[in-house]
């Protein structure tokens, strides 16, 4: 791990230059390319709205669109990451074929630039907090550090699926159902209280009640969204019992993620 | 202590699709089923190859198409990793790779000189500092504001080289991308090559096709071929002998064909049996040494009564340039030749023609008219070869096919004084 950091800190100039030709490209395309990472989490928070008028969800003191927006915030940046993340290497192969630099370079350059649309949907949700009148606590520091951990969360999965995408491409087509599932079982459309209530304070599950909210918290997103809800909207410290599970599974997965990225790397050139 | 260190290289491919879920998924199946697997053979790209490259020296690698160059080069720059064996290289890498491919067509030139540049491990200040010189070398001052999809494809090339030879490297490698641009810009390209070795001592590995600028660029050259090191050592000895073998192949491929031979003209009333070559010796042979005594033996079948034959044995290349022609007029008696089966010999003496596949062609015709009774053309295939003469300038249309069979003397008429002598020994 020691040496996955010194790279970053070496690469770090090539990281930031490849993630600007990212976005350069995108842009030049059309100004679609900055629309839609303002139309996307919009639009789904307007469709979890209306649905929330029938379906009827609680939201406690919050108001849900808000609190429907800023779990989006989130989980918008975790599946762009991933997603690019996942197919970083194979679609650098041209450079993957002629010059070696630390293939990590790929992911991590995904995910920094789905950075820059985080950035956008930051300065809606403020938009959001003034039209709701949800003024800021001092807890909103943990804010960077949650995005922080996100970041290494879509690592985690990025280094393994971009490995395995070179030889099996079935994992970069698989990817997008994969998470989509992965939304439902996050606190998205749903508050995580929600999930509590049902499962803590009143057992629906039995004698599984415990055991499964051990499992249903070792998403790490689930951490990530609940801690991210309040320290923005309603202003208390991170829920660091929701987040450990996760955390622990992280810890884990992380470096063994990358230590199969990195014994993968050597043969992407013969293989892509 | 070698800047490049090569032990016992081998990397191997395997050949066909890569496979596929459901194909690993099976294969998984069948073994733990204890079925055999059909087993799939490797491909050698590249066989116990072993060599050490010092600092500042030019290595040149030459070899047929797939005999492994790019391989190797590629497992150079750290691009793949060998199957069994040791690569070391102890210095920064400049890999001058598909110098095209890193470019991104919707930006611009400027934008993609700060992209590559980065890529090849350069940093801001750097870029900027040679920013200039890059667009000065590519001759692109004007287009460098321009999205590259809009330039030629010489210009996007010319841009790629650029760059990459701009990088501040200890080794350079160079992939076959010297062949660039129109003639004026491979001269550039070429003296920038040779800038960088004579004057600023950088180590290059050069692949090329272009065996004379491997041979006045490089101080070593390695050949190869089938993934295995052939040869290693002086730059004409061993361009020479590369020379040798792909006249071979040519000539293997020619000899293929030759067995229907090209544009025959025939009245039916001669047939061609048998073509044969045989050196002095009386060995049958398809390759004969330079200026050696050369017998060419061809059998007839006459089917009629031919008054006053005439024969001819002339010389083509592959690419039916003719080259020389011989009568039997004079030669032989001028009698009427009976329908049988003949041998028709030819000797000649100290085969003028250098080093490089020729053809045979055939004639048959009436003494008395010139009727033509017989045309074959390509009807034999043979080689001449030499270890003497200095293959490296181009074959043939330069420097000619023939040589002149002639006695060289030098003699002194007077001897004058040396001009090195200092002016009081003078006096």
């Amino acid at each position: 791990m020691i040496s996955a950091v010194k790279n970053l800190v070496d690469y770090r100039e090539l990281v930031a230059v490849l993630a600007w030709k990212n976005i350069a490209v995108r842009y030049k395309q059309a100004y679609l390319g900055i629309g839609w990472a303002v139309l996307k989490p919009l639009t789904l928070m307007l469709v979890f709205t209306l649905v929330r008028n029938f379906v009827g969800i609680p939201s406690g003191g919050v108001p849900y669109p808000i609190l429907a927006f800023a779990a989006l915030l989130p989980w918008i940046f975790f599946q762009e990451s991933t997603s690019e993340g996942v197919q970083s290497v194979v679609g650098n192969a041209a450079l993957i074929r002629k010059i070696y630099f630390p293939r990590e370079v790929f992911p991590i350059t995904g995910i920094t630039t789905k950075l820059v649309e985080l950035g956008i949907n930051v300065l809606i949700l403020a938009g959001l907090m003034l039209w709701y009148r949800i003024v800021p606590t001092a807890q909103i520091a943990w804010a960077p550090l949650i995005i922080l951990y996100t970041m290494l969360v879509s690592l985690t999965i990025s280094f393994a699926g971009a490995a395995v995408n070179v030889y099996y491409r079935d994992v970069g087509a698989a990817l997008p159902v994969l998470l989509s599932l992965l939304m439902y079982a996050s606190p998205v459309i749903y508050p995580l209280e929600l999930v509590k209530n049902k499962l803590l304070l009143e057992p629906a599950a039995g004698a599984w009640t415990d055991p499964l909210y051990v499992i249903y918290t070792l998403n790490p997103l689930v951490g990530i969204i609940e801690s991210f809800q309040n320290v923005v909207l309603r202003g208390t410290p991170p829920d660091f019992a929701a987040t450990l599970p996760g955390a622990i599974l992280v810890v884990v997965a992380l470096p063994l993620s990358y230590s199969f990225f990195k014994r993968a790397e050597s043969y992407f050139a013969d293989v892509i | 202590m070698a800047i490049i260190e090569v032990n016992h290289v081998t990397k191997e491919f395997w050949l066909g699709q890569a496979r596929s879920l459901k194909q690993t998924a099976l294969d998984a199946i069948s073994r733990l089923r204890g079925d055999s697997l059909a087993e799939r053979v490797p491909f050698k790209a590249l066989e116990d190859v072993d060599f050490s490259v010092d600092h500042g020296e030019v290595l040149g690698v030459i070899g047929h198409n797939g005999a492994g160059k790019s391989t190797l080069l590629k497992l150079l720059a750290g691009i793949s990793k060998p199957t069994r064996g040791r690569i070391a290289v102890r210095g920064k890498v400049a890999p001058l790779i598909e110098v095209g491919a890193g470019l991104v067509p919707d930006l611009t030139g400027r934008e993609n000189i700060l992209l590559n540049a980065s890529i090849l491990g350069m940093k801001r200040a750097e870029i900027a500092s040679k920013f200039n010189d890059i667009v000065a070398f590519a001759e692109l001052e004007e287009f460098i504001d321009t999205p590259i999809k809009r330039y030629s494809s010489g210009m996007q090339v010319k841009l790629g080289f650029a760059v990459a030879t701009s990088v501040d490297a200890e080794i350079l490698i160079v992939d076959e991308v010297l062949a660039v641009g129109d003639l004026a810009f491979q001269r550039k390209c070429f003296d920038r090559m040779e800038d960088l070795i004579k004057r600023r001592g950088r180590t290059v590995l050069l692949v090329s096709h272009n065996i004379r600028q491997v041979e006045r660029l490089c101080s070593r050259v390695l050949l190869l071929a089938h993934g295995k090191v052939i040869s290693d050592g002086a730059p004409t000895e061993i361009c020479n002998a590369f020379y040798g073998i792909s006249d071979r192949r040519i000539r293997d491929t020619e000899l293929n064909q030759a067995i229907r031979p090209g544009r025959t003209r025939t009245s039916g009333s001669v047939i061609v049996e048998s073509v044969d070559m045989f050196d002095k010796r009386g060995n049958s042979v398809i390759e004969i040494g330079y200026l050696e005594d050369v017998e060419v033996r061809v059998t007839y079948k006459i089917l009629v009564d031919l008054p006053d034959p005439i024969f001819s044995v002339g010389i083509h290349t592959t690419d039916f340039f003719y080259l020389a022609t011989s009568h039997s007029v004079g030669s032989l008696p001028k009698i009427t030749r009976l329908p049988g089966r003949y041998t028709l010999s030819f000797k000649i003496r100290r085969f003028p023609l250098l080093p490089s596949v020729y053809s045979l062609r055939l004639g048959v015709a009436l003494g008395a008219s010139f009727q033509p009774l017989l045309y074959m053309e390509n009807a034999f295939s043979f080689q001449v070869v030499s270890t003497q003469i200095n293959r490296a300038v181009q074959p043939g249309y330069r420097e000619g096919f023939l040589a002149l069979d002639g006695e060289w003397e030098l003699n002194a008429l007077d001897l004058r004084k040396p001009c090195l002598e200092s002016p009081t020994q003078e006096n």
